[in-house]
């Protein structure tokens, strides 16, 4: 068991966002996680990574306790995560911005950094043939020298999954990796996302396109911070209180 | 739309006509750097005054501290209290020498890492404040260091300053000058190679967005006050050799103005680029005194400089050669046009 939730919950004040919450994911699978606007999916993610802290509940990760730690501590264990209004370095090229990604391995001690010494040298060229090697997957090797900022919104979305993918996690939380993207460049991004499961990786994540649901071996669905259903996507796209949750009625459909 | 406002883009093709090929330029660098540094070394062999030594030996220990505000500014902070820092090394010093009896040589580094000790205790809350409340939190801190002096006055010497301190030379100010051009160019030195190796990399990330920096493993807090910590322990420096060069020290040099001034020195220059800070140390400590009849107005000669650069070189007088050159590609591509049709 790679992630394991149980309970999680998680208020705003008197609004409460993620309500008793579990979750179980294997290693090497691709769960979707849905449900209707303020559903609490981002929240979930949020907490998960140490953004957000939980009220009640806990968060295990490879069988280790998790919950409450710091997202630095978090990215370090081996999760990713992308975010869904996509913050860049702005500032930093499309290649930097993968390559100050991969910050956690390999990793240069301050002392050879500062000194310049070869194993950082060493790092350093490693890191730039693997920046290359993940801008080649996400389909952005030809803008390597853009500033981010300057992308397209479809290309931006990309390389927040390239950026994830530099931390080499276990697990990779992605927030709506299509959003805004045109039809080619979502053939192109779940290319890229399966042959990241091929790799190994773990991977959760938030859609509402019902493409990439599809290839999702488990789809679970919530409503108001809680679990209403967890299946096949064919299973749960049946299902009566799934289809309440989003059409607010049970006739339509 | 301005030019300059997409320079930032990469444009090749028409303004590859002014550049340098690049033999030329691979070497460009270095010779500009080691003449202008034999410039430096010879420059006291020309001038005819002592006042312009001791005008010169001012801009080097304020391009350390500017220099040094940099390497905390690149991390997205913005602290208000510098001078303050500048203060805390220049009294550590100075009062280590008088009351202590130690030698300048030995209470300079210590009072820069000292000083480097307090910026970096005072990270840790500090850390968790962002853009504005980070400055203003600074602010305070600023005023509170003046506050200390003046309470510690039987140590400090208060509000009428603090006198007695140990020159580090008898005499000629020519081996202050030597001894300050060392320092500043080692300073440079070494806050270039910790702004452009992975370090500054990874600071400029958590000032770009501190969510993403967090979530690729990069411990936001610890580099913050890392950062800090190096540009106290150089602002410390800084304060330290101004203590021994100027043997008195009054408070006035380290308040909030003397910040603001820190600040203004790198928002000429231009905050976005390491010479920035340097440049603009120089410009605005040298274009007052060039106007020196005219002292009493030389608050209003720098703002109209601020407002001058803010207004037409939005990237500080760094810009100033890419508004150029832009301009002069501008103004051939006309030309052609011309011709063309």
């Amino acid at each position: 068991m790679l992630l394991e939730i149980d309970g999680l919950t998680r208020n705003f004040g008197g609004l409460v966002a993620v309500h008793r919450f579990d979750m179980r994911i294997d290693e090497g699978e691709i769960v979707g996680l849905i449900g209707p606007n303020g559903a609490g999916k981002t929240t979930i993610f949020n907490l998960i990574t140490g953004v957000l802290r939980a009220n009640k509940g806990n968060i295990k990760f490879a069988g280790k306790d998790i919950t409450g730690r710091k997202p630095h501590e978090i990215a370090k264990l081996g999760i990713a995560r992308t975010f869904q209004l996509n913050p860049l370095f702005g500032d930093f090229t499309v290649l930097e911005n993968v390559s100050a990604s991969f910050h956690l391995r390999p990793r240069s001690s301050l002392m050879d950094i500062y000194f310049n010494t070869a194993t950082y040298r060493r790092n350093e060229a490693s890191i730039m043939k693997q920046s290359l090697d993940i801008l080649k997957l996400v389909g952005l090797d030809t803008m390597k020298d853009e500033l981010s900022k300057n992308l397209a919104h479809g290309h931006q979305k990309m390389l927040g999954i390239g950026r994830a993918l530099a931390v080499q996690p276990k697990l990779l939380l992605l927030d709506e990796p299509l959003g805004g993207m045109n039809p080619d460049e979502i053939d192109f991004t779940i290319t890229a996302i399966k042959k990241t499961q091929q790799q190994g990786v773990t991977i959760l994540l938030v859609e509402h396109n019902m493409r990439i649901m599809d290839f999702c071996e488990r789809v679970i669905v919530i409503n108001f911070g809680e679990k209403i259903a967890e299946g096949l996507p064919d299973e749960v796209r049946e299902n009566k209180e799934v289809i309440r949750a989003y059409l607010g009625g049970e006739k339509v459909a | 739309m301005r030019d300059w406002e997409n320079m930032n883009s990469h444009q090749p093709a028409t303004s590859a006509l002014l550049e340098f090929d690049s033999p030329t330029r691979k070497y460009a660098k270095p010779a500009i750097y080691a003449a202008l540094i034999a410039l430096f070394a010879l420059l006291p062999a020309v001038l005819s005054s002592v006042y312009m030594l001791h005008i010169l030996i001012l801009i080097f220990i304020y391009v350390i501290a500017t220099v040094s505000l940099r390497a905390i500014t690149i991390s997205g902070q913005f602290p208000l209290a510098h001078a303050a820092f500048m203060g805390i090394g220049a009294y550590l010093s100075g009062m280590a020498s008088k009351w202590l009896g130690w030698s300048p040589w030995l209470t300079m580094p210590c009072a820069a890492l000292v000083t480097s000790g307090i910026g970096m205790l005072l990270g840790f809350p500090f850390a968790r404040l962002r853009a504005l409340y980070y400055a203003m939190g600074t602010l305070f801190f600023g005023i509170g260091v003046l506050q200390i002096i003046y309470a510690l006055g039987r140590l400090t010497g208060g509000y009428s300053g603090l006198v007695g301190i140990k020159p580090l030379f008898f005499g000629s100010k020519l081996p202050y000058y030597y001894l300050f051009l060392g320092l500043t160019i080692g300073s440079i030195i070494a806050l270039y190679r910790f702004e452009f190796s992975r370090i500054g990399t990874n600071l400029k990330a958590i000032s770009q967005s501190h969510l993403v920096a967090a979530s690729v493993g990069i411990n936001e807090a610890w580099y913050r006050i890392l950062s800090v910590g190096v540009g106290c322990f150089f602002v410390g420096l800084a304060g330290a050799g101004y203590a021994h060069y100027n043997v008195v020290l009054s408070t006035s040099s380290f308040n909030f103005m003397a910040t603001l001034w820190l600040v203004m020195y790198v928002l000429i220059g231009g905050i976005g680029h390491f010479a920035g800070p340097i440049i603009g140390t120089f410009i605005l400590i040298l274009i007052p005194e060039y106007f020196r009849d005219l002292k009493m107005y030389s608050p209003f000669i720098s703002a109209a400089i601020l407002g001058i650069v803010v207004y037409l070189m939005p990237e500080g007088l760094v810009g100033l050669p890419k508004i150029i050159r832009s301009w002069f590609t501008q103004h051939l591509k006309d030309k052609r046009a011309v011709h063309a049709s």
